[in-house]
């Protein structure tokens, strides 16, 4: 007589939770190598600055440490802090509001592709050093002149994936909602808008990492406050020390920020399109 | 009632760059379709099927002629099956249903389950389409064609992608629940057996979007494919494409 082997309840659950523990471990075999990542930064930072500078030049980490500690506590912190994020964001927030006019225009009118492609070449070709001093130039010291520079910049990458974005719509679809009778409206909030979403996610990142490292440098050469003058300062008065912990600490924000915000729209979205 | 009219109906893509010929999908179809009839369309790839569905969901423009589709004097409402699924990837199936309707309440979203019961996949209701079987997905666009009332079902090949099995349970499915509604219904297909399986009439269409023949079928329903009554049908259908040819390729020759 043929034998099946039983399932019992019993089994099935054993076999689930040492899958469980197996997926556990691997979860964390990967943190572990997210630090061992750190570690082995941390540990070239401290070669370098003993053994190839020293640490006048270069301070440790430790050192850098402290005087980030030091800079958190300190009242102006926040007002710097908050100088430069506000800019970072109003131009990135900028850059998004034209970009999605200009990618709309990219995708469907073949005269302002042609214009608005050799423009971002322009823009993308030129090294940002130079931008951040033609800021100087024109806006003089002003909050202004980093929020527009920012924007400049940080555009052509959200407007190019909103246009690639609009462009790789799958026309049928659209067809399909004109049939039931949807309106144009319905048709770009349920059609257009999920299916380019997530190339515009890609652009809007990194158009965001671009930003912010726009922003700091315009900051360096033409603002009276925010990290990059604290940056500016702390140079001019030979302290490394303050230099690299604002930089740090400014870097620390703005990843932070970034994985708040952009890894948990993508999470969301994750397993809705296939 | 609902009626189709269809007048000198031609349509004509003009060249491309990649395909410099113009190509005439339609030339000249006139057609009238009054009631709850069942109207397939039968016709070979390429003659004009799909060209002449859009046009009378309102989705393409013909290059002249007229479409008229009323509903008691108004505009019908039309539900339209594609040959492809055509469903939102990033909305659940229940979302899909609930996308093509008007009014977002609890009715309609009873509205949507019944006919997604009807198709036997309210299970499935809150699945994304991709993780769905093509069959499945075909079969959500048929409840969303229903699910919108439609005057006028329009259905472009739903089930030329499929496997003969699943397209056979599917057909018998269809055939049921328009017997149920008695939608008036214009149905495009390539297949023989399937129009008379399904049609109370068939439209045959040739090359070039000429319409050559139309004969009613009148056969009791349920039908079934392997019926002596229904082959003989599906006998007649194809000497009349096999005539329509020699006459086409003598005319050929003789001019
Ligand atoms: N958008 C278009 N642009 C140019 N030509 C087109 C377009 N759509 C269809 N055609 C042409 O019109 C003719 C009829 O096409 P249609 O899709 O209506 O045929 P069909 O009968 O539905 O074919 P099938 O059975 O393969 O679906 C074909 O020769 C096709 O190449
Ligand atoms: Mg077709």
């Amino acid at each position: 007589m043929l034998t099946v082997p039983s399932v019992t309840p019993d089994a099935i659950s054993e076999l689930s939770t040492r899958e469980m523990r197996r997926a556990v471990a691997r979860r964390w075999l990967f943190r572990f190598s997210v630090l061992i990542g750190w570690a082995a930064f941390i540990g070239v930072w401290y070669f370098f600055s003993r053994l190839v500078f020293n640490p006048q030049q270069l301070p440790e980490p430790h050192v850098v440490a402290a005087e980030s500690w030091t800079l958190i506590t300190e009242r102006d912190f926040r007002t710097n802090m908050q100088a430069s994020l506000f800019r970072v964001l109003a131009g990135f927030l900028l850059a998004a509001l034209l970009s999605t006019g200009l990618g709309w225009l990219i995708a469907y009118n073949a005269w302002w592709r042609t214009l608005l492609r050799t423009i971002v070449q322009l823009v993308v070709s030129t090294p940002i050093v130079a931008l951040a001093i033609l800021t100087l130039v024109v806006f003089g010291v002003s909050s202004l002149g980093p929020i527009i520079t920012t924007a400049i910049v940080a555009t052509p990458y959200i407007m190019m994936n909103v246009a690639q974005g609009l462009t790789g719509v799958d026309r049928r679809l659209i067809v399909m909602s004109e049939s039931f009778g949807r309106t144009r409206t319905q048709i770009i909030s349920g059609v257009l808008l999920p299916s380019s979403l997530i190339s515009v996610l890609a652009g809007a990142r990194l158009a965001f990492a671009v930003a912010w490292r726009m922003e700091l440098l315009t900051e360096i050469f033409a603002a009276s406050e925010g990290v990059g003058f604290q940056i500016r300062r702390s140079f001019e008065s030979y302290d490394v020390r303050g230099m690299i912990a604002w930089t740090v600490l400014f870097i620390a924000v703005m990843l932070i920020f970034e994985n708040l915000v952009f890894r948990q729209i993508e999470r969301r979205l994750q397993g809705r399109t296939a | 009632m609902a009626t189709v009219l269809i007048e000198n109906l031609t349509k004509i893509y003009p060249p491309t760059i990649t395909y410099p010929h113009r190509v005439q999908a339609l030339g000249g179809v006139n057609m009238s379709v009054t009631g709850n009839v069942f109207v397939a369309v039968l016709g070979p790839s390429g003659s004009g099927k799909t060209t002449l569905l859009n046009i009378v969901a309102g989705v393409e423009t013909p290059t002249s002629g007229s479409v008229r589709a009323v509903q008691d004097g108004v505009p019908a409402q039309v539900g339209y099956v594609f040959q492809e699924p055509r469903l939102l990837p990033w909305r659940t199936v229940l979302n899909n249903m609930l996308y093509v309707q008007d009014r977002k309440s609890d009715r309609s979203r009873r509205e949507a389950e019944f006919y997604l019961t009807m198709v036997g996949l309210n299970e499935v209701a809150h699945l994304y389409p991709a993780q769905l079987s093509a069959g499945m997905q075909q079969r959500v666009g048929i409840a969303r064609a229903f699910l919108v009332n439609p005057d006028i079902l329009l259905m472009d090949e739903p089930f030329s992608h499929m496997d003969a099995l699943t397209g056979r349970s599917l057909r018998e499915y269809l055939q049921r629940v328009w017997l149920h509604t008695r939608k008036t219904a214009l149905f495009v297909t390539h297949d023989v057996s399937e129009a008379v399986e399904l049609a109370d009439r068939i439209v045959m269409l040739r090359p070039g979007g000429v319409v050559f023949d139309d004969i009613p079928v009148n056969l009791p329903r349920p039908r079934h494919p392997d019926d002596p009554a229904v082959r003989a049908v599906e006998g007649e259908v194809l000497r009349r494409f096999d005539s329509m040819e020699a006459a086409v390729r003598f005319g050929a020759q003789a001019g």
